[in-house]
């Protein structure tokens, strides 16, 4: 396992081979027999679970948690919990006014469950550090938790009332600077700005509700000179080149899209690239072979700047 | 109301994606009036139901809105507005001029954790 390996490759510079990282997320839970609920509400399980996925994986790197409702719960959102996924947000404090008619406040170490994350870290990163395998701190991006926050009514917003939108939005930026700020404080040396439902809009409306509330967390990110990616999922093809000119170092996408196309388009803005072992298609479905599908990766993805992950 | 708009959901699973939850919750939040003319469910791409679903109305990405069996709007979660056009044009012509008078109406999530497990969402998501 090598932490540092990974760390070169999302800044997009030349590594021996391409570092490893399984998202492993609530598949850990299944790893040491625990409900997904049960696992990510106690901090022992947590760290258990990601310590024994970590080594049974090799990993070069492993997410503390792969969760996009922390940030939203612990600023008013309830969540429905599943035994076999993560919990989903149900209900929308900012579903007919703004955060701050909502009286909405920014998260503390103590709201939600960042006690249970910063108790997760604090056991797991000993040992994690032994094995030589970095942590990434996953952050809910701005479009995800404005979604979170204001329901399906924002993808409408953004058209419709962008005044209302961009209130969301910024709040939801704010509250990344603070996630960025908690996953730095538990000791993650690379943090990712996690925001799936971008790739759910067009280009403009990236460069305006998206890009500029991506900033706060990257400015805490980098300005603690860790290492900073953005995540996205799906088709994201139509916000691939505003992905890359968002201030991370680097970026990763999933099975949706081609490698080749994702490595061409990284090697030309100088960032690191990660993917896209099939979840679905391969790891999940077996429609193809997950090892043709790993090699076919590999080779795509090269030695620089390329981390091999599932997508 | 004898004939509805049939909605199909095409998703890797609505718990799991943030980007299917949304595009699910686009139909599930729509107003009680448009409810009663639309039947939906979620197609979710782990269960073998779901890949036929998938392989039938030819879908390309997920998450998708198939509204009549025409793929409407992939990998791009819809306005309100979007929405009820794109269903207005599919309608049958008893309901038409009822679902274009709702345009104007807005989401409302009142409802959206019971309509939501009505359309199976999150239910169906196991490797079959």
């Amino acid at each position: 396992m090598a932490k540092q390996k990974f760390i070169d490759a999302v800044r997009g510079k030349r590594t021996e081979d391409a570092p490893w990282v399984p998202y492993a997320g609530v598949h850990c839970a299944f790893l040491i027999n625990e409900p997904a609920d049960k696992f990510l509400q106690d901090p022992e399980l947590l760290a258990k679970g990601l310590v024994e996925t970590a080594k049974k994986y090799k990993a070069d790197a492993i997410p503390l948690v792969f969760d996009l409702s922390i940030e939203a719960n612990s600023v008013g959102c309830d969540l429905k919990w599943w035994p076999d996924n993560v919990p989903s947000v149900t209900t929308h404090p900012c579903s007919n006014k703004t955060p701050e008619e909502a009286g909405l406040t920014l998260p503390t170490k103590d709201t939600g469950r960042w006690p249970v994350l910063f108790e997760a870290a604090r056991i797991a990163k000993p040992q994690l550090d032994e094995l030589d395998c970095a942590i990434i701190g996953g952050i809910c991006g701005p479009l995800t938790l404005g979604s979170h926050l204001a329901g399906v009514r924002i993808f409408t917003d953004v058209y419709k009332n962008r005044e209302f939108a961009h209130a969301v939005l910024e709040y939801a930026g704010k509250i990344g600077a603070v996630a960025a700020q908690f996953y730095a404080e538990m000791g993650c040396e690379v943090i990712a700005i996690i925001d799936p439902v971008a790739s759910q809009i067009k280009s403009e409306t990236f460069k305006e509700f998206v890009t500029p509330y991506v900033k706060p967390a990257t400015d805490v990110i980098n300005g603690a000179d860790l290492t900073s990616s953005f995540f996205i999922c799906g088709d994201a093809t139509k916000v691939m080149v505003d992905v890359c000119e968002l201030d991370t170092h680097g970026f990763a996408i999933d099975e949706q899209l081609n490698l080749n196309f994702i490595r061409d388009l990284a090697m030309k803005y100088g960032k690191g690239f990660g993917g896209n072992l099939k979840l679905t298609l391969a790891l999940s479905l077996g429609l193809l072979s997950p090892r043709e599908d790993a090699i076919v990766s590999l080779a795509a993805g090269g030695h620089i700047g390329f981390t091999f992950a599932p997508g | 109301m004898a004939e509805k708009i049939k909605i199909d959901v095409l998703t890797l699973d609505s718990v799991q994606c943030a980007a299917c939850g949304y595009m699910m919750e686009s139909i599930a939040a729509l107003p009680d009036d448009v409810q009663e003319m639309i039947e939906y469910k979620e197609w979710s791409i782990k269960t073998k139901e779901g890949v036929g679903k998938f392989m039938e109305m030819k879908g390309k990405v997920l998450p998708s809105i198939c509204i009549e069996g025409d793929l409407v709007f992939e990998s791009i979660i819809p306005q309100y507005e979007e929405l009820i056009d794109a269903m207005g044009e599919r309608a049958p012509s008893s309901v038409k001029e009822r679902l274009a008078s709702l345009r104007d109406v807005g989401f409302n999530f009142d409802k959206l954790q019971e309509n939501l497990k009505k359309a199976g969402a999150g239910l169906n998501t196991k490797i079959a």
